[in-house]
């Protein structure tokens, strides 16, 4: 039985409606607006030409990373990569476009490359019941790792030594060519995308708040698909390679695994695809407990890089530093500390206000578990927007590191564009705590707005909804103030 | 339906900012402080101090490795400290690059709340993440803040309570 045969099989004959669902929102397609997007989007060149551009940039900066200055500022490896790329991401890709990164990401250029033997075609035959032939061993990933649980600790390990990735260009480097390189070999191994899907670091965080995207990628009509023969968009056709990530969607209800790689814009027969621009945060379902652990591992990172990149504690930065200052006990205590909130004390504390949850609710049919797991979902909102407050500073501060780096990208002394000289300079460093307040309430708000959502769908009535809400608003409210007194307390 | 009780929220967070706000504390008499502040790789002692809103602060720079910066957001300051010297330079960055010699910078604390001093010369590794913080009390975004994120949180649960009490009827 394969995955693809299990989705369509999956597919509910019924649907349930609920009172008060999220797909009630408003949602506007922009294929249908825009001719010409449509147009690029279903070109066949479309993926390479939007990733090759990057490919080159990532070369530029994994040989900087290697052969250039070890100062962090001054090498476009750092700048690039932890300034420039990571605030475009949490701040305004993943917000507002979804995956986008995914669609033009390098990093699996080469197993793909390898898997398709094509940059641009289509090949058709035949590769188990897909209708594309693919190269490779094509082995089925293993049922108990097909979840995100190698990205949850993958990416926990890597940013327990952040203090050091995020200052070390040839660490960022090395980091980046093992990325590749894996990407490279388990697509040569294993079929499709399991990198991405179940093992980069990166992806893991992509998936859990791109949900709150306020772009979505569709089947237009779901009825459409349920009585398609084709199934191009799974199974594969003349027109495009079937979905690269085992995404079907024709039940597909949720961005967090779909790559926006765009094969089904063109493989679809009946032009069924639609990229809707919709509300913030409005898919509210969490599906697995990985998913959730993912929302703590976010939640408590973004609470200890506020402790250790934006604090002020000299100690604490010298332990996660301790390749340089030589704490290694110090590094440990951190590490623990960093684990143990971000896999015991955050879920514990708020398995215990999941709790409280069904006691004020007053309903016993759900248990404390289910509570726990759909109101997971409000660190989407929340944390999501913690991280972009958290990021404004990085960007903000030290953005000008931007511009001289681009004429000096290795730190030699080149001056390419006249920009080498360019002082370090913040970007209205004292009205940062301003813009990091609203965006905290934001989350805030939506974390009790959609909250409710998820507390009517576990307690089906509104008294028990709103009642079973209040404690999960309450520890909404203890984050926010957390981050209140990181920020500008 | 919807836009009516937005409203709520909207009241209950200005009333909570203004509680905020006026609990903040009133002035004290201004005052002259002398504050040392030490520069290491990567960070600085003290890492955080306190004053009162129009306070005189003569504080004295010294770096106790190598040299570093003293960037002071919303006070237009910006200090080179060199290593183990009693003098250093400073400018005000909103007139470029202007550097002058001095063993003591003298500010009167006229803006209140949170204001970060980093480094602004390159120090190191870590040397973009150090950062100390002068606190000029009363701290009024904060103060505001905090009452008006709990404010809104109790708005919010009000407005549901309130547009589900209408749908229920
Ligand atoms: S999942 Fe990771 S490797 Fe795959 S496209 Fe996205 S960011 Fe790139
Ligand atoms: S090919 Fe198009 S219509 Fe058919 S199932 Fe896929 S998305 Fe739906
Ligand atoms: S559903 Fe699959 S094929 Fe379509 S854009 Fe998403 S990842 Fe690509
Ligand atoms: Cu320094």
């Amino acid at each position: 039985m394969y995955i693809y045969d299990d989705k369509i099989e999956k597919q509910p004959s019924v649907e349930i409606k609920l009172p008060e669902q999220e797909h009630s929102f408003n949602k506007h397609d922009l294929l249908k607006k825009s001719p010409l997007l449509k147009r690029i989007l279903k070109a066949r060149s479309f993926q390479f030409l939007v990733i090759l551009p990057n490919l080159l940039v990532f070369y530029v900066i994994i040989i900087a990373g290697l052969i250039g200055t070890p100062v962090g500022n001054r090498n476009i490896a750092i700048v690039f990569i932890w300034i420039l790329w990571w605030f475009l991401l949490i701040a305004i890709m993943v917000p507002f476009a979804s995956r986008i990164w995914c669609t033009v990401c390098p990093l699996p250029f080469f197993g793909e490359l390898f898997q398709r033997m094509a940059l641009i075609m289509v090949r058709i035959g035949k590769t188990f019941n897909l209708r594309n032939k693919m190269f490779g061993f094509n082995l089925k990933w293993p049922k108990f790792l097909s979840n995100i649980w190698i990205q949850n600790i993958g990416f926990l390990t890597l940013c327990t030594f952040s203090a050091v990735l995020v200052t070390r260009p040839f660490v960022t480097s090395v980091v980046l060519g093992t990325m590749l390189l894996l990407g490279t070999l388990l697509a040569i191994v294993w079929r499709q995308r399991v990198f991405c899907s179940y093992v980069c670091p990166v992806s893991g965080f992509l998936s859990l708040y791109s949900m709150a995207s306020t772009m979505e990628l569709r089947s237009g009509d779901k009825d459409v698909c349920k009585k398609c023969k084709d199934k191009g968009c799974i199974r594969g056709n003349e027109d495009g390679w079937a979905c690269p990530w085992f995404e079907y969607i024709g039940n597909m209800e949720r961005n967090n695994y779909c790559g926006l790689c765009m094969e089904c814009v063109k493989s679809c027969k009946n032009d069924n695809i639609a990229l809707n621009v919709r509300p913030f945060a409005s898919e509210t379902k969490i599906k697995s407990l990985d998913e959730s652990f993912k929302g703590f591992i976010m939640l408590a990172l973004a609470m200890a890089y506020s402790v250790i990149l934006l604090g002020t504690n000299g100690t604490v930065k010298d332990w996660a530093n301790a390749s340089e200052s030589g704490l290694w006990g110090g590094f440990f205590i951190y590490a623990g500390i960093l684990w143990s909130s971000a896999l015991i004390i955050v879920p514990g504390v708020f398995y215990l206000f999941s709790y409280l949850s069904k006691r004020m609710s007053g309903v016993d049919s759900v248990t404390v578990r289910e509570i726990f797991k759909g109101f997971s979902y409000i660190l989407v909102p929340l944390g999501l927007l913690a991280w972009i407050a958290f990021s404004f500073p990085l960007m903000f501060i030290n953005g000008s590191y931007i511009i001289s780096v681009i004429s000096d990208p290795l730190g030699w002394g080149w001056n390419l564009f006249g920009t080498a000289d360019f002082k370090w300079q913040p970007l209205l460093p004292e009205y940062l705590g301003y813009v990091q307040l609203i965006l905290l309430v934001v989350g805030l708000g939506y974390a009790i707005s959609r909250g409710y959502f998820v507390s009517f769908r576990l307690y089906k009535t509104d008294k028990a909804a709103l009642m079973g809400l209040i404690p999960m608003a309450g520890f909404a409210l203890l984050v926010t103030m957390a981050f209140l007194i990181f920020f500008i307390g | 339906m919807k836009s009516k009780y937005i409203v709520l929220p909207l009241l209950i967070t200005i009333f909570g900012s203004v509680v905020g706000f006026v609990s903040g504390g009133g002035s004290s008499k201004p005052i002259r402080r002398d504050i040392v502040v030490k520069a290491r790789q990567y960070s600085y002692e003290p890492d955080r101090f306190e004053v009162n809103h129009g306070d005189t602060l003569h504080i004295r720079l010294v770096s106790l490795d190598v040299m570093h910066g003293f960037y002071l957001e919303g006070y237009d300051l910006d200090a080179e400290i060199p290593a183990n010297l009693k003098t250093f330079k400073i400018r005000h960055p909103s007139e470029g690059f202007n550097w002058k010699d001095t063993s003591e910078i003298v500010i009167i604390a006229n803006k209140r709340g949170k204001f970060r001093y980093r480094c602004s010369h390159t120090c190191g590794t870590m040397h973009p993440f150090m950062q100390g913080e002068m606190l000029v009390n009363p701290n009024i975004l904060f103060n505001a803040g905090l009452g008006a994120t709990v404010g809104f949180a109790l708005g919010m649960l009000g407005m549901i309570y309130f547009r589900t009490k209408k749908s229920r009827t």
